[in-house]
């Protein structure tokens, strides 16, 4: 199930509490050194927090693909691989969503993205992707592909 | 040729209609319906050329009356041959038309005709006896009761007044006769004359003599006394003698010419009566004939009874009978009597064979008696029962030949069978053989039609048709070649409404009217194009039947896989991509895998507008509704192939 990723903090209770000024400002410090301590770690390959997209629809997707590649652009999916096609050192997986079990979804994993892991059939997957429009050798346009830039394993 | 034509009329007016019509298409060679068979042995010609016969080797028949041939049957042949030509008695129209009339008339027994007969056998009796019996000599007053009852017989109208010419003929030759003998004894008298006359000259010669004898030899005194009339005597005598002189030869000269004229008249008048004795033997009055001829040494005592014909002629021929003796007129006695005693056994044998029910035979024989001896006793009185059993004969007989020559061979067999239930013994062979062998003909050439109309060739099914129809024009069969005709005259519409449908591609409407065009199998190209559309059509209808047995297999995979094949199909073969039926089908088979053909339809439009990503996912979601798809399988490669070679930044 993709939840979104929010923050609801309960500072309001602690902030009734007679702190010292100085020591919330440490904290607040401390907090902001782990929020972005966190950040880096995540652009470091680390899978660790990644969360589905939420309302993502196959349906719409299919209808009009490019248009994903410019809203936001970065879309996680928790999916089964369902077919593994190879093509050079490029592979292009067929996954399917729980939430639209009917359909599938094509990612391309290029050659040059290393995985952390096994990508195997049949087994459950968070993809972190990015819609992107990539250029064919004659020039033309090749629209609304779902590049996959990172694998977590579920 | 107008030597001949000229023959032929010069005949036509001494001889009887029967055998001078019967004799005219021989001069112009073959009669017109030659080429047609005419007569039951399928000869092709009823008149056959007698081809060792001079005249048909381009000799000219010799104009002179007695030049013509006189007919003669010839039994072997039932062949009458006249002037150079063989007639085929039974199958001449003239000699036909002849015997029918012969056939319609009643018996010629009235008690004027047995008169007239009678008057004739006693004429014959008399005639024969005269030959052998002096109290029956034709000198005086037989040949008076002769020459008597030849003009009372002239009297009976079917005598056509032949018995008056014959008595004009034999007094006419007595009046010169008897011309001939003044002459004669005007000749005698003459004789006589000259005689005295040079009797009576001598007699004055001699007076002379004596005369100077005297004055010469010693009667001068005499001489002198006379004073010179001794000489003036003799100078009288001298004319007297040269009268007599005169007078004689003018008697000599007379009596010669008597001479001449007897001699010429003689001629004349035997080759007159000779002609008019050929006339009646020609024109087949074989009693006057016989009579003619028995009275002729009668007429002309002087022995010479030499027939003067032309030594060129058949009649000479048919006279000397190729010995070289001289052809008399006792011949013409012995012909007629001949021909009488043919004609009455002939109808002898009628009467047998009619008793026996040989029908063809007795027809054949009255024919021949008839064609020959028309206007003989025994024919004339021939009876009506006998007639009309031979004319229902003879009907049957005209309509087998009538039904020949317009080559209706079918009622030909049909007539035949008839002519076999009334003659057990008419032989009919012949007459089948010749009908089977042309209706053959006749079927094979229509077959050979058939397989030229099937073969696209209308100018060998014209060629073929048209020979059938030349062979046996009511053959049955001609009227399916009739169809076909009319199916060719209507073939060129119908080949351009079937080349205007194939054009716009209306397959459909082609094989549902397959019938109507038919006929563009005749045109070698539209042929092949015809059977290809009824094949493919008939091909895709079985598809079609196949595809919606598919479909109604399974709810989900099976309208997939029909749509598929459906699809597939029509790729290859692009002709009928508008087919109704198949559209039809389509659209039925469209709507029950609608989500299947959508995502299909979507995946190509979104390739098409390089959606690649949205298209490979399209690919997929129709995979996923039949996995087994062929063009959601093709659509994923080709995906695939541009996303994988593209590149991203």
């Amino acid at each position: 199930m993709a939840t979104r990723r929010t923050r609801r903090g309960g500072g309001k209770k602690r902030g009734k509490t007679n702190l010292n000024p100085l020591l919330i400002g440490i904290g607040t410090v401390l907090v902001l050194v782990l929020i972005l301590g966190s950040g880096i770690f995540k652009k470091g390959s680390s899978v660790r927090g990644l969360e589905p997209t939420p309302n993502f629809k196959v349906s719409d997707y299919r209808r009009d693909g490019s248009r994903f590649a410019s809203s936001g652009n970065v879309y996680v999916f928790d999916g089964r691989v369902e077919n593994i096609e190879t093509i050079g050192n490029s592979r292009i997986l067929s996954i399917s969503i729980p939430e639209n079990p009917d359909e599938r979804l094509p990612l391309l994993v290029p050659g040059n993205v290393h995985l952390r892991v096994n990508l195997t059939r049949g087994d459950r997957f968070l993809f972190e992707t990015t819609c992107c429009t990539g250029r064919a050798g004659d020039g033309t346009q090749v629209k609304g592909v779902l590049v996959v830039k990172n694998v977590e394993s579920k | 040729m107008m030597k001949r034509k000229k023959s032929a009329i010069i005949a036509l007016t001494l001889v009887p209609a029967s055998l001078c019509v019967a004799q005219m298409p021989v001069n112009g060679g073959a009669p017109t319906s030659a080429a047609l068979p005419s007569s039951f042995d399928a000869s092709g010609s009823s008149v056959k050329q007698a081809t060792d016969d001079p005249a048909h080797r381009g000799e000219t028949p010799n104009p002179q009356i007695l030049g013509m041939e006189i007919p003669l049957m010839d039994p072997s042949t039932d062949t009458v041959k006249y002037n150079g030509g063989l007639f085929d008695v039974g199958n001449n129209a003239a000699v036909r038309a002849r015997f029918e009339k012969f056939l319609q008339q009643v018996p010629d027994d009235t008690a004027e005709s047995k008169r007239y007969r009678a008057l004739f056998e006693e004429m014959l009796r008399l005639t024969r006896k005269s030959g052998r019996d002096k109290d029956y000599a034709v000198g005086g007053k037989t040949l008076i009761q002769v020459g008597k009852m030849l003009y009372a017989a002239s009297d009976y109208p079917a005598d056509g007044q032949q018995s008056g010419t014959l008595a004009t003929a034999i007094v006419s030759a007595l009046d010169v006769q008897r011309e001939v003998l003044r002459r004669d004894r005007e000749n005698e008298r003459l004789e006589t004359d000259i005689k005295d006359l040079l009797l009576k000259a001598d007699k004055f010669q001699n007076s002379n003599v004596h005369r100077k004898t005297a004055v010469s030899v010693g009667n001068a005194k005499l001489g002198d006394k006379m004073g010179g009339k001794i000489d003036s005597g003799g100078d009288l005598n001298a004319l007297r003698i040269a009268h007599y002189a005169k007078t004689a030869g003018k008697k000599e000269a007379t009596q010669a010419a008597n001479l001449a004229t007897n001699e010429a008249t003689k001629i004349a008048s035997k080759i007159n009566y000779q002609s008019v004795l050929m006339t009646m033997l020609l024109s087949r009055r074989f009693d006057h004939a016989c009579i003619g001829a028995r009275v002729y040494r009668f007429i002309y005592r002087d022995g010479d009874t030499k027939l003067n014909l032309d030594k060129n002629s058949k009649a000479n021929e048919v006279f000397t009978g190729g010995l070289g003796l001289p052809p008399v007129v006792n011949s013409i006695d012995s012909l007629a009597s001949n021909m009488r005693r043919e004609v009455d056994q002939s109808i002898q044998a009628v009467y047998g064979m009619l008793a026996r029910n040989k029908l063809a035979e007795a027809t054949q024989h009255l024919i021949e008696a008839v064609a020959i001896g028309e206007y003989m006793q025994s024919v004339a009185t021939f009876p009506t029962d006998a007639r009309q059993r031979i004319a229902r004969y003879w009907t049957l007989r005209k309509r087998a030949l009538t039904a020949l020559n317009a080559r209706d061979y079918a009622t030909v067999e049909e007539v035949a069978a008839k002519m076999k239930e009334m003659d057990v013994d008419f032989d009919d062979s012949m007459l089948l053989s010749y009908t089977t062998g042309k209706k053959r003909q006749s079927d094979l050439a229509i077959r050979n039609a058939s397989k030229a109309l099937r073969a696209g060739n209308e100018e060998d099914f014209n060629k073929y048709i048209t020979e059938a129809g030349i062979i046996w024009p009511r053959n049955p069969n001609l009227d399916k070649g009739t169809e076909m005709l009319a199916k060719i005259d209507e073939g060129e519409p119908v080949k351009d409404e079937f080349r205007r449908l194939y054009e716009g591609k209306e397959y459909r409407r082609i094989a549902r009217e397959r019938e109507h065009f038919k006929i563009v199998a005749m045109d070698p190209d539209l042929s092949k194009k015809y059977e290809e559309v009824i094949e493919l059509v008939m091909r895709m209808d079985g598809m079609l039947a196949q595809i919606k047995e598919v479909a109604k297999q399974d709810n989900s995979i099976g309208p997939c896989m029909a749509y598929e094949k459906l699809v597939e199909w029509q790729k290859d073969n692009e002709k009928f991509a508008n087919d109704s039926e198949m559209t039809l089908t389509l659209r039925e088979i469209e709507s029950n895998a609608h989500d299947f053909v959508q995502a299909l339809r979507d995946g190509e439009a979104c390739e098409s507008h390089g959606e690649y990503g949205s298209a490979l996912a399209c690919f997929y979601k129709a995979q996923c509704k039949y996995p087994q798809s062929t063009i959601a399988k093709d659509g994923i490669k080709r995906v695939m192939n541009v996303i994988v070679k593209a590149s991203y930044e």
